[in-house]
């Protein structure tokens, strides 16, 4: 059966395109990306213990009150970060709870922290980091709850 | 308020912008017009697998109704496709979480929406879509609503030009644009976007366990392909419901300008590829500099709010870049967003607002420049009689009927905008949807249609959207915003096309005393029709803010 060419000539244009556009180029990118950025390919897993317990890009819950909290309201509802001042808010919790003085939490929380802008705008830091700094230079204090 | 530095910073990213954008113009301008380039030896062989595969000759001039049947069927077709994909996607592979198809009024808004470069969206990807579905269906129509765009403001340079025999053909240009122009950028891009941490694997979604002792599950899958080419191609609809709010689509401010110069690229190529083909660049600087003021205008409106914004903005982004991308993504009809509507100052929506009324500041991947020339035409008619001369542009006469059919695409917008408005609120739609009737309630409705009609795609509705009403309703409002202005604007350049040229008696429109023309009857133009609607919807919101204030 032969189509008519203002049929058939959009249909295999079509067709090379789905194939090309569709097939090929997302192909094509991921095994290169598998290949040199293994660890961004697959979504930051963080690992502890040899599992994986989540994301460094999503955020997750802390019950405890020895962590630091991610907040509940933000447009994508799994935002890691937190505002400076945020963080700033929880430290005198946390040093009540695990007896890690204020100053020091401070110092973590600034060391870890990064800028909206590059250089200059308003400073935010990432949950997961910051829990895991802790959990890796406070064990006796976290190792309990470490629950994973 | 903005601060010198932030001003400062957006001075950077527009200058980076129009370099690049100059840059592609030119490269551009090779391929449009035939000429030989050095990449021709990679690009070459690529271009004649495609064109001997589709059997189409490149060479065979199109009249501009066999331009416009030839996108309209090939568009129909990739709809098609993209439909049945997402009809039956449980039946097809690479879809690791087993989810369902989808319901046949959504795969169609969805087919329709992502064919017209809209990209407006009731769905969340993550939790709807397969991976076969978001590449086939979804990264697929980006490539291909863009290219398409692209193909038909060229077309119309062409016509508008007289410079070139006919306005070219179709099926060539088409094939082209992707190959030559939206491949390569969006192959770097997506490499570069992996290495900020957005994730591209077809790995099935990751169950973590979480370090409090619950559970996780990790959404990952192809999404820098995708991501790259929803920027470039001006489209906007993300592979995450929360769009580049969503860390997997956006993970730091890195990946957030790159995204941003990704979005403004081709749009802001366009005017300067116009010059290039009309034979004066400053024809093409003309109509970029209004567009770039009409901007700059949305721009400082949004950011007189400024101070009063938090809510429902991540922290990693922060509130200039949330209101930043927020206008420049309905300036550029790219309707990707990187944080809630409803948490902005109801001056941010007015502002968002204006980009989509207008669709020129630059506007979408090609279609942009398009309307700037509806625009253009409009007003040297007015001008010409005023001066009580003829009226002309690039040395063409500008007939009675050119104006008429400018006509017909300006105001074919509100009226496929504010109709289904009124529908919505006249009849039970609203009240059973659950949309209030207060001026946030109506902003909502008017910004979805207004979104659909622009080929905008960003949304209020989000997934409330999804009922068979709207669904099929923004669909029709979205291919008849698409198709009527690129019919009409086809028409015209068809038409000037074989028109004789004379280039001694004309109003000068390659001077800053046009532009300052121009941007003034847009301006009232674009008021003039939606002044009472804007009243009604942010501008009370904005004044009901003020009065709770006080």
């Amino acid at each position: 059966m032969k189509l008519p060419e203002n049929v058939e000539k959009p249909l295999r244009v079509a067709l090379v395109s789905l194939l090309v556009c569709g097939l090929l180029f997302p192909l094509a990118v991921t095994g290169i990306s598998e290949l040199v950025f293994p660890y961004q390919a697959n979504g930051e897993q963080v690992t502890l213990n040899n599992t994986t317990v989540g994301s460094a890009l999503i955020a997750q819950d802390f019950n405890a009150s020895v962590f630091f909290h991610p907040r509940n309201s933000s447009a994508s509802s799994v935002d890691p970060d937190i505002t400076i001042g945020d963080a700033y808010g929880q430290i005198g919790r946390i040093s009540n709870a695990t007896g890690i003085s204020g100053g020091t939490l401070k110092g973590i929380v600034n060391s870890l922290a990064d800028s909206t802008l590059f250089f200059f705008g308003s400073r935010y830091v990432n949950i997961i980091s910051l829990n895991l700094y802790l959990i890796k230079h406070y064990p006796s204090i976290y190792d309990r709850y470490v629950k994973t | 308020m903005i601060t010198a530095p932030e001003i400062a910073f957006i001075a950077i990213i527009w200058l980076i912008v129009i370099v690049v954008g100059w840059l592609l113009a030119g490269f551009m301008y090779t391929i449009y017009s035939g000429r030989k380039s050095r990449l021709d030896r990679i690009f070459s062989p690529v271009e004649r697998v495609f064109f001997r595969i589709s059997g189409v000759d490149p060479t065979k001039d199109m009249t501009w109704k066999q331009y416009f049947i030839s996108l309209l069927l090939l568009n129909s077709v990739q709809a098609a496709f993209a439909f049945l994909i997402l009809s039956y996607q449980s039946f097809l592979p690479l879809n690791p979480q087993h989810f369902p198809d989808m319901s046949w009024s959504l795969a169609l808004n969805t087919a329709l929406s992502f064919s017209a470069n809209c990209d407006l969206q009731h769905y969340a990807g993550e939790n709807s879509l397969s991976y076969f579905s978001q590449m086939m269906a979804i990264t697929f129509l980006q490539f291909t609503s863009a290219a398409s765009g692209m193909s038909v403001a060229v077309a119309i340079f062409r016509g508008f030009s007289g410079k070139f025999q006919g306005l070219g053909n179709f099926y060539s240009d088409f094939i082209k644009s992707i190959v030559r122009v939206l491949l390569p950028i969006s192959f770097i891009a997506s490499i570069v976007l992996v290495s900020t941490g957005i994730p591209q694997t077809l790995n099935g979604y990751v169950l973590a366990n979480t370090i409090s002792g619950g559970t996780e599950i990790l959404k990952v899958g192809p999404v820098a392909s995708m991501t790259s080419i929803m920027q470039l191609g001006t489209n906007g609809g993300g592979y995450f419901g929360a769009n580049s709010a969503y860390p997997f689509e956006n993970p730091n401010p890195i990946s957030n300008w790159i995204e941003v110069v990704l979005m403004m690229v081709i749009p802001t190529a366009f005017p300067f590829l116009f010059g290039r083909m009309v034979g004066n660049k400053k024809e093409g600087n003309v109509l970029l500099f209004t567009s770039y003021m009409l901007y700059a205008i949305d721009l400082a409106v949004a950011f007189i709010a400024l101070s009063s914004l938090n809510r429902g903005m991540e922290a990693r982004l922060g509130v200039f870049s949330s209101v930043f991308w927020t206008v420049t993504t309905t300036a550029f009809t790219t309707g990707s967003v990187n944080a809630s509507l409803a948490g902005m100052n109801p001056l941010v929506v007015l502002s968002a607002f204006m980009g989509m009324l207008i669709q020129a500041t630059p506007g979408g991947a090609g279609v942009g420049t398009m309307y700037m020339l509806m625009y253009v035409v409009m007003t040297v008619f007015i001008v010409g009689l005023m001066a009580g001369r003829t009226p002309e542009y690039l040395g063409s006469k500008i007939t009675p009927s050119d104006v008429k059919l400018a006509m017909v695409a300006f105001i074919s917008h509100p009226i496929i905008i504010l109709l289904p408005t009124i529908i919505v609120f006249a009849s039970g739609v609203a009240s059973s949807a659950g949309i209030g009737r207060g001026p946030i309630g109506f902003s909502e409705v008017f910004y979805e249609y207004t979104s659909a009609a622009a080929n905008n795609g960003s949304d209020f509705l989000g997934t409330a959207g999804n009922t068979v009403f709207f669904n099929v309703s923004t669909g029709i409002v979205i291919w008849l915003g698409r198709f009527i202005p690129i019919l009409v604007m086809l028409n015209i350049a068809g038409n000037m096309n074989s028109r004789i040229r004379n280039f001694e008696e004309g109003l000068k429109t390659d001077n800053i005393l046009f532009a300052a023309i121009l941007l003034f009857s847009i301006t009232i133009l674009v008021i003039l029709t939606f002044f009472p609607f804007l009243v009604i919807g942010p501008l009370l919101a904005y004044l009901e803010g003020i009065q709770n204030a006080l």
